[in-house]
């Protein structure tokens, strides 16, 4: 096991395990918690580097000065008092470079001290969180006890033992990984929180697409193309599959126009790599190859392959890269029963009120976000069917007055 | 009118071409529809237009992939003579069967195209690779079927290193004594020629009348920072080898070699093409415009490979006007595509790495 943060780490142990581990939690929303937070979002906005990543701004965005202030009042405002769970585990995935910190700084904020275990392949995102956050050492010394960088193989003793000690843990990863993980023994009172493979859907009204003027096409791609393709299609939140919800005909022309304007689109503000293109190209082939539910593909800048169904061989299969499925719906209560757990983001543009209510009231099973098309990537604290906050706490009741 | 395996190799101009190769791929087209159910499926997907192409851009393609991902084949299994495997040494390797009819006809085209440039006469040869490699020869490595492919070409074959990779030095002295004189051939693929070469010092060898062909790419090379060159000179040093020639080929169109002219050019043989795909777009470059390369071949009957979009990038440098003479077109590689990065949160390269970051594989 070895410590990235803090830099020179005492490794003498106690028990087996690393003596930082014996810190102790500090308070839900402390001001020390908040100011660090709030200084890594200032460092992160205004570094010329991060310039260039677009995840590391969005993470900078999210948790400046003002949100820590709206956060703390919303969970100030419930009827019971938040107190840190105590050590928390995270565990990030090779290919999330930057997404485990949303949840690592909410801990904090939550007063947990938390142990963050980086993947031997992160990549230059996380390099660069690292960065910034041992370059605050010399002003928030105590700060860099709670949230602690190590690498460490699966197989590290220390490691192991140190399951036994925690109060909950976060698991980023493949859904395999996830069971293997699962495995290792914990104490009976840990809380797991788990962010499993995630796939996403994105619905778009087949007559409101028809009527759309040339602005509001503009718009649409805009937005469709910052949901979608900013991380090349591969956040778990971009949509991979399309869903028009229309009779047959409005569809064939909504979708004529659909993509000849993003091709169009996309000629001047080319998005992804040439590898990415040949990954779609090729994923597209292997899913027709694979099941009769892949029919009709459109090659192009970017493949398309319709589908009569939703189905678990593209939430294994699809890589994201610029390949969009398309599914022809007549009426959304068709969607239902589709559904799963797999199911995270639903994306919506062009819907009546009477169908985003069936969408919000009639889809039981899947689906843990319903947002308007542009704001697929965007964080909430609500995030995979869970509040980060209310899971990384307890929640204490409030001794009574009268008492 | 004879097949286009049967003519000369580089005899052929654009115009007597053309119309033959995609007569002779649309065929082909209908008779892996008609024999490959899988290969059926991805030609319903596509619009008609795929399977009465009027050009060679609209003939479909494959994806060299789909070989390491599914079972392509258009003979029954009783009727698999010969399996070849890609040796990919990540993933899963490709698979490419043929028949009795497949596996004459591939060697007899080689011949042809290798007989262009070795000359008629079977030459001794001294083959840069231990005789381990060619062992097991129900299931070939990609680097075996090389070999083995080629010693048809050659006599009195000798391999010049060990098992371990050392340099054999009495058999290779042994081979210079008695034929070091004459003309010969050597064959091997190019990191493992340039390992060869950096075992020995200047002047060690001496075949100044040997004709070097190699292949494999140059991916472990660059690694080394050695290029076509550098390559070039230090085999001139160290073994008085003048006459070289790379070529390219994959162990998924088995057959279809495109061997460098003394220009440094790679040629299309006439039972072959290439063309150059813009990945952003898909559509098929001008001659000067890099992209990725797909090739045609006639030869693939077996199994579903007369258009294959590779995964290596390359440019078209022009047609039948090569200052060699030779009639075709002719082309450039650049090297593989890179691996596309996982980005954002996406999890599903679970699975495995789709593009293979193998090098060893023949071509």
């Amino acid at each position: 096991m070895e410590y990235l943060i803090p830099a020179n780490a005492d490794m003498a142990t106690s028990g087996g395990l690393p003596a930082l581990l014996q810190q102790q939690p500090v308070s839900a929303f402390a001001d020390d918690s908040q100011a660090f937070v709030a200084a890594l979002s200032s460092r992160l906005l205004t570094d010329p580097a991060c310039r260039a990543m677009p995840d590391l701004l969005a993470l900078g965005f999210w948790f400046r000065a003002a949100r820590l202030h709206s956060l703390q009042q919303k969970y100030q405002q419930l009827p019971y008092l938040l107190k840190p769970l105590g050590l928390v585990f995270h565990n990030t995935p090779a290919n999330v470079d930057s997404l485990f910190m949303y949840p690592a700084l909410l801990s904090l904020l939550c007063g947990n001290v938390n142990l963050i275990r980086l993947s031997s392949r992160a990549g230059a995102s996380a390099a660069m969180l690292l960065s910034h956050i041992s370059a605050l050492a010399v002003e928030y010394p105590a700060l860099q006890n709670r949230l602690q960088f190590i690498r460490a193989s699966h197989q590290d003793q220390t490691l192991a033992a140190l399951m036994q000690k925690l109060d909950g843990r976060l698991l980023w990863g493949s859904d395999q990984a996830i069971i293997s993980q699962r495995q290792l023994p914990v104490a009976a009172h840990c809380r797991d929180l788990i962010f499993n493979h995630k796939f996403s859907l994105a619905l778009f009204g087949a007559s409101a697409l028809l009527d759309a003027d040339d602005s509001q096409m503009a718009t649409l791609l805009e937005l469709f193309c910052r949901d979608n393709l900013t991380y090349a299609q591969q956040a778990c939140a971009s949509a991979k599959v399309m869903i028009w919800l229309g009779t047959g005909e409005q569809i064939a022309q909504a979708q004529q126009k659909f993509w000849s304007k993003l091709s169009h689109y996309l000629a001047t503000r080319p998005q992804l790599t040439d590898s990415e293109h040949y990954q779609a190209l090729a994923s597209a082939q292997q899913l027709v190859l694979h099941s009769e539910n892949y029919q009709s593909w459109t090659p192009g800048p970017i493949q398309r392959l319709q589908i009569h169904k939703l189905d678990d061989v593209m939430v294994q299969l699809h890589p994201g890269c610029g390949l969009f499925l398309e599914l022809q719906l007549p009426a959304l209560s068709d969607l239902a029963l589709q559904l799963s757990p797999a199911h995270q983001t639903l994306t919506y543009w062009g819907l009546n009120p009477a169908e985003l209510s069936v969408l919000q009231h009639q889809m039981l099973r899947g689906l843990d976000r319903i947002v308007p098309l542009g704001q697929a990537l965007q964080f909430s604290e609500v995030w995979d069917g869970g509040d980060l906050v209310l899971q990384l706490c307890r929640l204490q009741t409030k001794p009574s007055i009268q008492c | 009118m004879q097949p286009l395996t049967e003519e000369a190799p580089y005899s052929l101009s654009a115009a007597e071409k053309t119309p033959r190769l995609l007569a002779e791929l649309q065929a082909l087209t209908g008779h892996h529809h008609a024999h490959c159910a899988l290969y059926q499926r991805l030609l319903r997907s596509l619009p008609a237009t795929a399977s009465s192409a009027a050009t060679l851009a609209e003939l479909p393609y494959l994806s060299v992939r789909l070989f390491k991902q599914f079972a392509l084949q258009s003979v029954p299994d009783d009727a698999v003579f010969k399996t070849l495997y890609s040796s990919g040494t990540t993933g899963q390797p490709s698979r490419i069967v043929l028949d009795k009819d497949a596996a004459a006809l591939q060697s007899r085209v080689l011949v042809r195209i290798m007989q262009h440039w070795l000359g008629k006469d079977r030459l001794p040869m001294l083959i840069i690779d231990h005789p381990g490699v060619v062992k097991d020869r129900s299931n070939f490595s990609a680097r075996g079927a090389g070999i083995q492919g080629l010693a048809f070409m050659g006599r009195n074959h000798c391999y010049a290193l060990n098992e371990d990779l050392s340099v054999n030095i009495a058999a290779l002295s042994e081979f210079c004594r008695l034929y070091g004189q004459g003309p010969v051939l050597v064959f091997g693929f190019t990191f493992m020629v340039w390992h060869w070469l950096s075992q020995l010092a200047p002047g060690a060898v001496q075949l100044p009348q040997a004709i070097l062909l190699h292949s494999g790419g140059w991916k472990k090379l660059q690694a080394q920072a050695v290029g076509n060159t550098e390559f070039k000179a230090r085999l001139a040093e160290v073994s008085a080898i003048k006459r070289v020639h790379n070529f390219y080929g994959m162990v998924e169109q088995i057959g279809a070699v495109f061997v460098e002219c003394e220009h440094g050019h790679l040629h299309c043989p006439a039972s072959a093409d290439v063309l150059v795909r813009d990945p952003q777009s898909w559509q098929c470059n001008a001659v000067g415009q890099p992209g990725v390369l797909q090739l045609l071949s006639t030869l693939p009957r077996s199994y579903p490979g007369h258009s294959l979009l590779t995964e290596d990038r390359g440019i078209l440098l022009g047609e039948d006007d090569c200052p060699c003479g030779r009639a075709g077109k002719y082309f450039q590689v650049l090297g593989r595509l890179a691996l596309a990065e996982a980005r954002g949160c996406s999890d599903t390269v679970a699975s495995g790495p789709l593009i293979s970051a193998s090098d060893a594989r023949s071509r």
